[in-house]
């Protein structure tokens, strides 16, 4: 019962996803290229702010002297 | 024939502004977005037909003719291949009844993503109707109210085959002409046969080069396309902006024709009673005070306002308590409140005999059918009660108050509408142009037809739904519409509006006069 009212709640959201990016008239096809070229886009940026936080934010401590 | 009771409610009324809303920033920068993304697939789509990986199902020329000069531009219906044709079904319905308060539409299903169109057979039965120009019901198949359109039909047949001019002056025009003149409280009126050609074959009648004409910015099609036509200089003011009005005026007036110097031969200022597409009132009062001081005359089109405001239905100048001879050209049409075809043009007696001879459409023009002509006629009758009952006041009374209802309604909800509070036309404000397409299919989904404007006839971020209500909703109808748009307004989170509305008072205890 919880599932199915989370997958309601989830399939709500992706249908304002597709209406406030104009999605919804596009044919299925298109839809799937944008939203993996939206995908692989987020991916590599999660990805790369998961490899290179830290060494960035050592940076910045440095900077301002709190850490030497 | 002059006003009756003066309406004590008219100075409040002209001093409440009509507000357009601004929606929150999110909204317009979603919408930018949803145009550029749309875009940018239709580039890729075009790209895919001109390589030939995708079946081109526009015009193209014939491989011979590849090499001549191009007939079909690539470019320039990039708007209507890319944007229009993914989504039309939601233009162009086929209706398969009267197009009364309840209707029938055609289904019609498509394969390839509205390319082609097939029809399954069946219809939709009883869709609400509230898209259709039907301000005071007279759009109906009541055989008793249609007799005497019969009687004429089986007199003078369907058609007049010959314009005013030659032999096709029916005694019925006159008297129309006169019901007409008489209602409007002028002088003298002219028909034609068509209410968009009244006004583009009519305006280059009565100015040419040398004179100035100053129109609003939201004119219709029919008055632009006049105002070219004429050839004379036309300059254009914001929206009902009395100081736009006023500082072009006072510049005409000071410095003439543009090289010359010499003064304008004739300066023509063209307003309409209610904007089709925002739903607002013209300002009457200060717009003749203005023509008065800066000696302009005034074009006055009714088409949507006659019949449907005032308390007897008089239109705008009746609104606004304005004698009619103000206006010096008094224009309107018979599509919307009499449920007919055609225009007229009402004025002093010299102006009407003067375009009797020297409109294009008087000459030049089938004339009106006997049929349209006398069901004008009976529905003129109708309002002002010549005919011996109260049928026609009971309508307007109707529309008031269902326009009344529908718009507080709508704003205590939290949609976001524009127009002034007597007006029946109801732009209920969208935006996003997926929005636009799913509102208009869920409505259908829930038996309710709807117009949807976008951008070509609105600017781009205003796409809207347009609402007409009309004296032959009941109550119940209203009530149903407006469940059905909560809810969709709901699942599409169109509730825009910051303002806070308080709850209604009961519409029973708010009285017209």
């Amino acid at each position: 019962m919880a599932l199915g009212d989370c997958w309601k709640q989830l399939s709500w959201f992706y249908y304002q996803y597709l209406l406030v990016t104009a999605l919804y008239m596009l044919e299925p096809w298109e839809r799937t290229v944008f939203n993996s070229l939206l995908i692989s886009v987020a991916g590599m940026a999660i990805y790369t702010g998961y490899v290179f936080m830290p060494q960035h934010i050592m940076a910045i401590l440095h900077y301002f002297e709190v850490v030497q | 024939m002059k006003k009756s009771s003066p309406q004590s409610g008219v100075h409040p009324r002209q001093n409440k502004q009509e507000s357009f809303e601004q929606p929150p920033m999110y909204v317009a920068v979603m919408t930018y977005v949803g145009y550029g993304l749309v875009t940018l697939f239709g580039y890729f789509r075009d790209f895919l037909r001109a390589v030939g990986l995708e079946k081109c199902h526009v015009a193209q020329e014939r491989e011979e003719q590849k090499d001549f000069t191009p007939l079909y531009q690539d470019f320039e219906n990039f708007y209507t291949r890319n944007l229009y044709m993914r989504v039309r079904d939601n233009w162009n319905r086929p209706i398969c009844s009267l197009p009364g308060p309840v209707f029938d539409l055609m289904e019609r299903v498509s394969d390839d993503y509205n390319w082609t169109f097939r029809f399954t057979g069946k219809s939709i039965p009883n869709v609400i109707n509230m898209g259709s120009y039907n301000y005071l019901g007279f759009a109906e198949n009541n055989a008793d109210f249609l007799k005497s359109v019969a009687d004429r039909l089986q007199r003078y047949g369907a058609a007049v085959c010959s314009t005013r001019q030659e032999t096709g002056n029916l005694s019925l025009h006159e008297e129309l002409e006169q019901l007409v003149a008489e209602f409007l409280g002028v002088e003298s009126s002219m028909t034609f046969g068509m209410g968009f050609a009244t006004n583009s074959m009519n305006i280059p009648a009565l100015v040419g080069k040398g004179c100035l004409i100053i129109s609003d910015e939201l004119n219709h099609t029919s008055l632009i396309l006049g105002a070219r036509l004429s050839g004379a200089t036309i300059r254009v003011f914001k929206h009902n902006n009395m100081c736009s009005l006023e500082k072009m005026l006072k510049e005409a007036v000071c410095s003439g024709q543009p090289r010359t110097r010499r003064p304008w031969r004739k300066i023509l200022i063209m307003v309409e009673g209610i904007y089709s597409m925002e739903g607002s009132v013209v300002r009457l009062p200060e717009i003749i005070a203005l023509k008065e001081k800066y000696k302009a005359y005034l074009y006055l089109d009714e088409a949507h306002s006659i019949g449907a405001v005032g308390p007897t239905g008089r239109g705008v100048t009746e609104l606004f308590n304005v004698n009619p001879g103000d206006v010096d050209v008094m224009m309107g049409t018979f599509t919307k409140s009499f449920g007919a075809a055609g225009g007229y043009i009402a004025g002093k007696k010299e102006l009407v005999d003067y375009l009797r001879s020297q409109s294009h459409s008087a000459v030049y023009a089938s004339a009106m059918s006997p049929a349209i002509t006398e069901q004008i006629i009976r529905a003129i009758k109708c309002i002002t009660g010549k005919d011996g009952s109260t049928e026609g006041i009971r309508r307007i009374r109707q529309l008031a108050e269902n326009t009344r209802y529908f718009r507080a309604r709508l704003k205590e909800m939290g949609f976001i509408i524009y127009g002034g509070d007597e007006s029946p036309v109801v732009p209920l404000l969208l935006y996003m142009p997926a929005k636009v397409v799913a509102f208009a299919r869920e409505m259908l989904a829930r038996k309710i037809g709807v117009v949807v404007v976008g951008f070509p006839a609105t600017p781009i971020t205003e796409a809207r739904a347009r609402f007409c209500v009309s004296a032959a909703h009941t109550r119940d109808m209203l009530n149903q519409v407006l469940h059905h748009l909560n809810e969709v307004g709901d699942n599409l989170c169109l509730k825009f509006s910051r303002r806070k509305h308080p709850s209604r008072p009961d519409p029973c205890e708010e009285t017209n006069s």
